[in-house]
């Protein structure tokens, strides 16, 4: 199944998705979609305004450009997603996921859907780690 | 190659990026990233003492700390975010102070939109470029030799001479041709000044149509109106050393730039609105059947608390005064308001964006507007000064630094 | 490189015994192929989709607990994002962060997999208004 991971460039939510079975939606997939096509040139990313403009299907024109560039990268992946994961207050966020704003968006979005979502907590120490590796794998099992 | 320290948030998905990257690269600058390790990130923003909730701010934070501490190595900094985020309208003006008062980099803020274009921020690039590259010229306080200054704004086109530092010609006109305004205002200067234009040892440009003039008149000089007013508006005021802000309300966009010894160290032009300018008045002024040479004198006997006119936009603005207009309201009332309502977005609108240093120096064809003088001395609280000559600031600015190249 | 084209990076735990060297050595070792490139954190490995998964697999066999993996958007070596262009791009600190982590995600897989029971950490409430009311009154 499709599920979509949140922050969308968590290496550990993309390699515990993918090892229990499953396809991880992530932020890399329409950024690659975008840096391969070489008859676009405006790198680093190729978000082009088209793509800005098509976030406007996710939040309306008085949103910040970076909010609708960014929905219009993670959107259409929630848009498809049979579940979510997201890691909540993950001290990391940096990159794609620099602004709060879009992901506080993101998660309105997967809630919105209402697929079977899984929030857990960013794990403090052995137990709690223990406890989002268990919840994630009980979660993504009870999805098949 | 000059390193300009991009701090940033939301540029990479405004599709903005590569825009700013060109422009900076077409005054041969390359944007550069301060690097920073994660550890960084935690102990910046607690120095800092401000923590946004967005993890792409605390990185920009992390940066400036980068920068403040010498650890990577820039020659100016540019921080930009996009338009209407709150937080990050935040960080950027707290970070420009941070900049400023911990480095002696020129630094430049400019909020997005994702319509944004390379040549919007090319001026901007360009003087933070001028400001690290040019030290020597832009050192100039005395102008030497016979020299010509030209500049070719949006709306008019001057051009003055100077000798031994006085000026000896002078003259203006409303821009059309970029080249025929500019060859009629420089032979009459020259008129006045009594001198053949193969006289003229060095030539400099400034303004927009500054490019083709460069070439048109074989100039020494080249240069965005950012630095060239600066130094122009500090000769004519003669404030040559110290502090200073100047204000010049344009013909499509305002600056307001703080100086150090006529040098800028932090600049705002108009960015996204334009309604705010110089042009707002011209259209006031036409819809009154004035001249614009009159509705500062007009506007001097008015009382602006009269008429309400507080639209942010000028089409909103010029809606107001038709609605002014039609309750009946005093032309001078009306000229006073319009002048008031520039003078309060160009504090709400510029000036926000910098430290207001003093004295304040208002220059531009729009300080010629007394009405709009008065109108930013009660806004601000303080009356500017305007030096004499004071829309000759870019031509007087181009004649004065062109002189260092003899 | 066509759309088959896949980027991994995969990255070692700081308590790991492996070293990206190591690693590298032994993606060559497989013969299927795809480049590796040494890392800081582990390797880069690219190559055609079906032959990087199969590295994947392999890999994941043999350190089952000590090595992360996920795509990466860019190319090897990509100049958009190469950190000698521009200086570290913001998802580097991300990357530096998450590899902080691993060690803590490795405790939990291997409890995991030894089918030990998990307690949900319970949500903290905050302190009633009333009985802060009460220690404040207290200690006045």
């Amino acid at each position: 199944m499709k599920i979509f991971i949140d922050p969308p460039n968590s290496l550990i939510l993309f390699d515990l998705v993918e090892r229990f079975g499953h396809e991880p939606l992530g932020a890399m997939a329409p950024i690659q979609d975008r840096i391969d096509k070489i008859e676009l040139d405006m790198p680093p990313m190729n978000v082009t305004l088209d793509d800005v403009v098509k976030g406007l299907k996710y939040a309306g024109i008085e949103v910040p450009s970076g909010i609708r560039g960014r929905l219009a990268l993670w959107g259409p992946l929630i848009d498809i997603a049979d579940a979510a994961i997201t890691m909540s207050e993950p001290p990391f966020n940096f990159g794609c996921v620099g602004c709060e704003r879009s992901n506080e968006m993101v998660r309105y979005l997967i809630r919105r859907r209402g697929i079977p979502h899984l929030i857990i907590g960013y794990p403090e120490d052995g137990d709690e780690a223990k406890a989002v590796v268990g919840q994630i794998k009980e979660f993504l099992e009870g999805l098949k | 190659m000059i390193k300009i320290a991009q701090l940033s948030c939301g540029s990479e998905y405004s599709s903005v990026q590569s825009e700013i990257e060109k422009a900076a690269q077409s005054v041969g600058a390359k944007v550069v990233y301060p690097d920073v390790s994660y550890a960084d990130v935690n102990d910046a923003v607690k120095r800092f003492g401000f923590r946004p909730r967005s993890p792409q701010l605390q990185l920009m934070i992390a940066r400036a700390v980068q920068l403040a501490d010498e650890k990577y190595d820039a020659d100016a900094v540019f921080i930009t975010t996009c338009f209407r985020c709150a937080e990050a309208a935040l960080v950027r003006n707290e970070l420009r102070r941070f900049i400023q008062e911990n480095t002696r980099l020129p630094v430049v803020t400019y909020s997005f939109t994702e319509r944004l274009k390379a040549a919007q921020l090319l001026t901007r690039m360009e003087a933070l470029v001028t400001i690290v590259t040019r030290k020597d010229v832009l050192a100039r306080e005395r102008q030497t030799g016979l020299t010509a200054g030209i500049d070719s704004g949006s709306s008019t086109t001057k051009a003055l001479i100077m000798e031994n530092n006085k000026i000896i010609g002078k003259d203006w006109t409303t821009s059309g041709d970029v080249v025929q305004s500019a060859t009629s205002v420089l032979e009459n200067a020259m008129k006045e000044a009594g001198v053949e234009l193969k006289q003229i040892e060095a030539i400099g440009v400034t303004g927009y149509g500054r490019f083709t003039l460069g070439r048109h008149f074989n100039a020494k000089l080249v240069q965005e109106e950012l630095t060239v007013n600066s130094k122009g508006a500090v000769w004519l005021a003669d404030r040559q050393r110290g502090e200073a802000t100047i204000l010049d309300i344009g013909g499509m966009d305002n600056k307001a730039i703080t100086v150090r010894d006529g040098v800028p160290d932090n600049f705002t032009m108009g960015g996204i609105c334009a309604g705010a300018s110089g042009r707002f008045l011209e259209m006031t002024s036409k819809r009154l059947k004035i001249e614009i040479e009159d509705l500062g004198r007009l506007a001097d006997k008015g009382n602006w608390r009269n008429a309400k006119m507080n639209s942010y936009c000028s089409v909103f603005g010029i809606q107001d005064l038709v609605t002014s207009l039609g309750e009946g309201k005093h032309f001078e009332d009306v000229a006073a308001a319009a002048c008031h309502s520039v003078a309060e977005q160009v504090y709400e609108q510029q000036l926000q964006e910098i430290d207001v240093r003093h004295p304040i120096i208002q220059v531009g064809g729009t300080s010629l507007i007394s009405g709009l003088v008065t109108a930013v001395g009660e806004v601000l609280g303080e009356r500017p000064i305007v030096p004499p000559h004071s829309q000759y600031i870019g031509a007087l600015g181009g004649a004065l630094l062109s002189s260092g190249f003899l | 490189m066509s759309e088959e084209r896949e980027t991994r990076i995969f990255m070692i735990s700081p308590n790991s015994m492996t070293t990206p060297d190591q690693l590298v050595r032994e993606i060559h070792a497989m013969g299927k192929g795809v480049t590796a490139k040494e890392t800081c954190y582990g390797t880069l490995v690219e190559g055609p989709r079906a032959l990087v998964r199969e590295v994947l697999a392999t890999v994941r066999g043999k350190h089952p607990y000590d090595i992360y993996s996920k795509v990466r958007a860019y190319p090897t070596g990509d100049p958009r994002r190469c950190r000698a262009q521009h200086g570290t791009r913001p998802g580097y600190s991300q990357l530096e962060a998450e590899w902080e982590l691993l060690p803590l995600i490795q405790h939990g897989l291997i409890c995991s997999d030894k089918g030990e029971p998990f307690e949900v950490p319970k949500e903290k409430d905050k302190l009633p208004a009333e009985e802060f009311k009460k220690i404040c009154e207290a200690i006045r």
